[in-house]
């Protein structure tokens, strides 16, 4: 069978791929276009009428200094939660791959987090930051300390930390993969070498689990820039509004404000920003494998 | 509270002489992560059996002067129709975590080995782009779409195939990961001149080295199907066909939250997956160690 | 190797073709919420769900008539664009005032001809038309705790004697004098300070649309308005005396209800929908609500602020059937006149009703309060068309006024801007429709400026 044939290719990509690509397209394609002809008018998300109106709505997003603000602040928030979860799920996952005695019990307890919905998890941890730590504090204090969530900057770590909290044990989920997957007779030969673990683990191991980091890094960098559930129920906004991260200044744009097309314009510009960042992180990740 | 569990988590008699030290380290350091990953899961089991007066009085006590209370759970078991909306979420879940992996690892075979076809480069990069969609941009489009012109919403298995269409560009991205790092070429190349075809060389070879990948999609898939609430929400519009999810947000209003119904909801709905991430757990570890031998 | 991969494929196999059966079993067959046999209702007061539930199946037994009731925590309109778009309305909905405006003119049936509309004065009309059926009746003051009160004071607690700010000043001294440090306590809630409280600055005035329009335009000095002032100044105090003075923006609405439910403090502004949260407490019995005092003689403090609160409406359009049409003005109608219906309303769901017809007393004491302020024409309407960003824009300056982190005149400049910057479609909108200026004060009975039309259709 000539492999180079175009018939060929296109029999193995649609026998492979096929099913994939085709649900992918109905599903997320064909909608996203239909959204993005939603940006062009001025539709309130419930009214019979859609009237055309042009680009202007990408000029009300261009105008919407809210919006740039709170964009301001989710890369904030997305840088430092990015990178903390990502140290932390590494470490979890060399920590329970290092063969310690119960570290199935281990990984079940980190990987917790996760089977807690965002909006209760939200609940739980306002409990915690408002009424526990507000009385450790004030026990060790002897003062009425308030809560971290009623300052502007406080409100934003405590959606640092509980996003860390949840994120790293399925962070660390990945990564254990990873580990699992470099050939532990690599390892093993590395260090009958004479390599020390710590070198053996830096110039062995984490090269070998580059796909690993990709993802991770991809995966946490995405979620952080559309996070939308434990905002609601931790900070919903507050105070002030100070904590209203992207999507959420989305989502009250089009459905709380009834303004549908600046909204989806608004979601639209997003994309594009996550979009460039994902695409920039994977490729220069690639390129590292195959140097590497 | 935490001092005297972290002393009891220590079984210092059964560690070795030589490594003593390191280990009594690892361990205090492990079990102090892992306190401060799971309390806030036993604050919500504590909770979960006392009544809404005590829950507020003080959240952090194990009992509340209204005593011990079941009540939460058959509440919140009837209020939401547990055992229909539990065979839903359970029919749907398994369904489309069984078809994401199937569809996903195909593709990511084909796309990981062929990567200079402009075919499987245009998808790979159109399935990362939409990773970042955010969700609602899609949520109106989808049911005026799949509503508005087809009207095949109301029905599982378009929630299904719903599923399917957003998760196989993550698991795609995984697998082919995994593909690259665990899966020699070498291997293939053989089976091929075997006289084995792409397809039979994909499922006999390929297709069991990705068990460890395998196992990580099925539980982060099966845990966001289970626990999603917005497309289902959009989808179902009968309820017959509710999820958990959905099914508990009746506990949630503007003016009242009835956190203790909340909580056992909770409980419940996570058991499962509970389950299933222990059992995938062992699987992931088999699976590796097999690899292992014959790479 | 071999036979790993069969185990593998028959297992997915096998998986696949159960779930196959099952799913095209399960979920094929009737397309729900799209049957034209049944009456689909959408409720939107999650505390009701249940005893929503329960009726419709009772409902159901004793009409023949096959009834499904949903809910979604989503916001209303959110949620309701999502059926529109997909052709699949509910029959029977039940909104915010705002969102029959919104929503009326597109979606909602005219209903001027039904038999309930010479009943109530809380009716929407739009252009003329009625188009929401008001479900109950929902007011604002300030709620006090007479057990907790009289305790201390050791005399009967009359709320009368409270009507200005003076007096209700020298009661929270003597609560202190007597015991109780921190009398009140004040819900952060955007919705509460910006929905709730900040409105009766409109509300308690003439004519609140022209009031708008003035502020939009910026003819309007909040520092020297009367009304502002005189309600700020009685906020002062709330503020002031808080429980959670030191906490103010993050105390929580659970807990401050319970501190009010058993009586460790005295008085919270609020409105009869906080029974629902407050019943879950060991609340003690003494518990109403009365006007927020102020220092005015414009007559607002002798009245609650509220009126229709929770509107349905049925669907005009071609994927609701003339029958299913049917089938909710018959359940309208029975929620109205049918002794179960009335006592659903009432006892069930302890909301206040607001048809004349259905004279059972509120099984609840906010709810009795409300009924009685209601029944004496001492309610002042609400204002239902602030634009739809109001309360969590302003929601945020005011918690910024609450946390003492802006003074008063800072909070007055960023209310002027914000009106104007505003959006005033849902202000003007409400202005069309409705020609007749809203007597707040003068006529609580036809206040609501929407309802004149109805009512007197």
């Amino acid at each position: 069978m000539p492999k180079t044939k175009l018939s060929y290719k296109v029999g193995q990509f649609l026998m492979f791929a096929g099913p994939a690509a085709l649900l992918f397209a109905l599903v997320v394609i064909v909608p996203f276009f239909y959204g993005l002809y939603l940006t062009f008018t001025s539709w309130d998300g419930v009214s019979l009428q859609k009237p055309f109106v042009g680009l202007s709505n990408y000029s009300a997003v261009v105008a919407d200094t809210d919006f740039w603000g709170s964009l301001g602040i989710t890369v904030i928030y997305s840088v430092i939660t990015v990178v903390v979860t990502n140290v932390v799920a590494f470490l979890l996952a060399f920590l329970v791959t290092s063969g310690i005695k119960g570290q199935n019990i281990f990984r079940a307890g980190f990987f917790i987090p996760n089977l807690i919905g965002g909006i209760v998890l939200g609940y739980v941890w306002k409990f915690i930051f408002n009424r526990a730590f507000v009385s450790i504090a004030s026990g060790i204090t002897g003062a009425t300390v308030p809560s971290l969530l009623s300052t502007t900057n406080g409100a934003i770590f405590c959606l640092i930390f509980v996003s860390v909290w949840q994120y790293a044990g399925y962070m660390m989920l990945i990564y254990i993969a990873g580990f699992m997957s470099v050939d532990a007779s690599l390892k093993e030969a590395a260090l009958i070498d004479g390599c020390s673990p710590r070198q053996a683990m830096w110039h062995v191991t984490i090269p070998l689990m580059r796909s690993s980091f990709v993802t991770c890094i991809f995966l946490s960098t995405t979620r952080c820039f559309m996070v939308y559930d434990i905002n609601l129920s931790l900070t919903n906004g507050e105070p002030f509004g100070s904590s209203v991260l992207a999507a959420m200044h989305v989502y009250r744009k089009a459905f709380t404000e009834k303004n549908y097309g600046v909204g989806q314009a608004e979601a639209l510009v997003l994309f594009i920003i996550c979009a460039v960042i994902g695409l920039l992180q994977v490729y220069i990740g690639k390129k590292g494998e195959v140097e590497a | 509270m935490s001092s005297a569990t972290v002393s009891a988590g220590i079984p210092q008699a059964k560690v070795p002489m030589r490594t003593k030290v390191g280990h009594v380290v690892l361990y205090v350091v492990l079990v102090v992560l892992l306190l401060a990953f799971i309390s806030p899961f036993i604050i919500v089991i504590i909770n979960s059996f006392k009544n809404m007066s005590d829950i507020t009085s003080n959240p952090l006590s194990l009992t509340g002067e209204h005593g011990f209370t079941l009540e939460n759970f058959s509440g919140a078991m009837d209020a939401m129709n547990f055992w229909t909306v539990f065979g839903n979420s359970l029919i749907i879940t398994i369904s489309a975590t069984v078809l994401t992996i199937l569809f996903s690892a195909m593709a990511a075979y084909v796309i990981a080995r062929n990567p200079s076809w402009p075919a499987c480069a245009l998808l790979l990069t159109l399935m990362v782009a939409s990773m970042v969609i955010p969700f609602q941009v899609l949520m109106v489009p989808i049911v005026s779409v799949y509503g508005g012109i087809f009207g095949v919403l109301a029905h599982r298995v378009t929630l299904i195939l719903m599923h399917v269409g957003f998760s196989v560009s993550m698991a795609t991205f995984m697998f082919q990961g995994a593909i690259f790092t665990s899966v020699p070429a070498e291997i293939e190349e053989a089976a091929e001149i075997d006289g084995c075809s792409k397809w039979r060389t994909f499922w006999s070879i390929v297709f069991p080295l990705l068990k460890p990948m395998i196992a990580t999609v099925a539980v982060i898939d099966a845990m966001a199907f289970w626990n999603d609430y917005l497309l289902p929400s959009l989808v179902l519009t009968d309820k017959n066909l509710y999820t958990i999810p959905i099914a508990t947000q009746v506990f949630y209003g503007t003016y009242s939250t009835d956190i203790g119904l909340v909580m056992a909801a909770l409980l419940l709905a996570m058991l499962p997956i509970l389950i299933l991430y222990l059992f995938l757990q062992r699987y992931i570890i088999a699976g590796v160690a097999a690899g292992a031998v014959k790479g | 190797m071999n036979n790993s991969w069969k185990r593998i494929g028959t297992t997915a196999l096998a998986a696949l073709a159960a779930v196959g059966m099952l799913a095209s079993c399960g979920g094929g067959g009737d397309s729900a919420g799209g049957d034209s046999d049944t009456l689909t209702i959408f409720n939107s007061k999650s505390e009701i769900q249940s005893q929503f539930e329960e009726m419709a199946e009772k409902y159901t037994e004793e009409t023949g008539v096959k009834t499904e009731v949903y809910y979604s925590s989503d916001t209303i309109s959110a949620h309701l664009s999502t059926r529109y778009a997909s052709h699949n309305p509910y029959v029977l909905s039940m909104v915010d005032a705002k969102d029959i405006y919104s929503l009326g003119p597109d979606h909602a049936l005219d209903l001027s001809g039904e038999d309930w509309v010479s009943d109530t004065t809380q009716a929407i009309s739009v252009d003329g038309k009625v188009l929401g059926f008001p479900v109950s009746i929902e007011a604002r003051g300030l709620m006090y705790n007479a057990d907790a009160i009289e305790a201390i004071t050791g005399e009967e607690f009359n709320p009368e004697d409270y009507q200005t700010l003076d007096a209700f000043e020298d009661l929270i001294d003597e609560l202190k004098a007597g015991g109780m440090e921190t009398p009140t306590g004040v819900l952060k809630e955007d919705w509460s300070l910006a929905g709730h409280y900040l409105p009766q600055v409109y509300e308690e005035r003439e004519d609140p649309t022209a009031f708008l329009e003035d502020l939009h335009n910026g003819d309007v000095d909040l520092n020297s308005d009367a009304k502002f002032t005189s309600l700020m100044d009685t906020f002062d105090v709330l503020m002031e005396n808080n429980y959670a003075k030191d906490s103010a923006i993050s105390a929580e609405r659970e807990v401050t209800s319970q501190n009010f439910a058993e009586g460790k403090i005295a008085f919270l502004f609020g409105g009869n929908w906080d029974w629902a949260v407050i019943n879950q407490y060991d609340y003690t019995d003494g518990l109403g609500i009365m006007p927020v005092p102020q220092n005015t003689d414009d007559g607002s403090n002798t009245k609650l602020v509220g009126g229709g609160s929770k509107y349905f409406f049925i669907d005009s359009s071609s994927d609701v059937t003339d029958e299913q049409r049917q089938m909710a003005k018959d359940f309208l109608n029975w929620l109205v006149t049918d002794p179960e219906g009335q006592d659903f309303i009432v006892n069930t769901c302890s909301m206040v009703s607001p048809f004349a017809s259905n004279t059972l007393e509120p099984s609840d004491p906010l709810g009795a309060s409300v009924k009685q302020y209601s029944d004496a024409g001492n309610l002042i309407g609400n204002f239902n068309g602030l634009p739809d960003d109001h309360y969590s824009v302003l929601g945020a300056d005011f918690q910024k006024y609450l946390a003492g982190q802006s003074s008063r005149e800072e909070f007055a400049a960023a209310i002027e801007s914000y009106w104007a910057g505003a959006d005033m479609s849902n202000v003007e909108s409400l202005a069309n429709d409705t020609s007749s200026s809203s007597s707040t004060t003068d006529d609580a009975a036809a206040n609501d400026a929407a309802t004149d039309d109805g009512a007197t259709e």
